[in-house]
């Protein structure tokens, strides 16, 4: 299943479920083995390196990551929690070969660096509902606000699909 | 993709703004009957989202119609367009692997 929807529970936090056709033991592996990560974590298109894995709390993982075009970035997870297989609590931010902090690559003046993400495991009838929830952490109250921005344009204001933004700019020119 | 803009759009009443203006242009007497706020509220709301370039007001006789200006808009899309599909991608990349690993071989 590819049915993706986004909706928002609590301030600061950007909501991301997806439905998919395997049990929730294997969509947990894949998200926590580095064997199975480096298969699939990234952009199409791009391949990671893992340099580091250590998943228990306060653990890391730390990868390159080599874009199609050549470009190198590096990330980095820092665990909080770990209830197998039903939810992960992680930290990750843009960083460099060495895993300190980098600036983020998404050229916007105050955006967090650094994200808190939950990612929660769902079984109904071998099939799993993975739910995303992502929000800053450690964040100015600019940072904030401008990650709220964005997770209000894309879940609030427009409804999440743009439909309605959409049509406005096609009439707009 | 510019910080102001994302600042004007993190309040749910300045969205709300917005989305009404998305119908067409609004006197400031319109917005406060729909959103059932104070006028000095939306004044102050319209002032943040026309510093941003989000809004025009245009005087017609003696009233101000604000407007939507496209431009930030189209820019905004084209960016929380590029980030959900970053999220799209990886996950649909998870789909595809965990179906390979099901795949009897």
């Amino acid at each position: 299943m590819t049915e993706n929807n986004a909706a928002n529970a609590e301030q600061d936090e950007l909501v991301i479920t997806r439905n998919f056709d395997a049990p929730r033991a294997l969509v947990f592996k894949a998200f926590t083995e580095p064997e199975h990560l480096k298969n699939w974590w990234g952009p199409k298109g791009s391949a990671i390196t893992v340099a580091k894995f250590d998943l228990r709390p306060g653990g890391e993982f730390l990868y390159s990551m080599r874009h199609g075009d050549g470009r190198e970035m590096w990330g980095k997870f820092v665990y909080r929690e770990i209830v197998q297989p039903e939810k992960v609590v992680y930290v990750n931010f843009f960083s460099d070969a060495e895993g300190n902090l980098a600036p983020n690559p998404f050229q916007i003046p105050h955006w967090p660096q650094e994200i808190l993400n939950t990612w929660t495991f769902d079984e109904n009838d071998g099939k799993t509902t993975l739910t995303l929830r992502g929000g800053p952490i450690n964040a100015t109250s600019e940072e904030r606000n401008t990650f709220n921005g964005m997770r209000g344009s894309m879940q609030e204001g427009f409804g999440g699909t743009f439909d309605q933004l959409d049509e406005y700019l096609a009439q707009a020119f | 993709m510019n910080a102001t803009t994302l600042r004007a759009l993190a309040d749910s009443n300045r969205l709300k703004i917005v989305e009404l203006l998305l119908s067409g242009p609004l006197t400031v007497g319109e917005i406060v009957d729909r959103l059932g706020l104070h006028q000095p509220q939306v004044s102050k709301h319209l002032r943040v989202l026309s510093d941003a370039g989000l809004v025009e007001a245009e005087p017609s006789a003696n009233r101000r119609i604000y407007r939507l200006r496209p431009e930030p808009l189209r820019e905004l899309e084209d960016w929380v367009g590029s980030f959900k599909r970053i999220w799209d991608d990886h996950l649909d990349r998870l789909d595809d692997y965990l179906r390979e690993l099901q795949t009897p071989e």
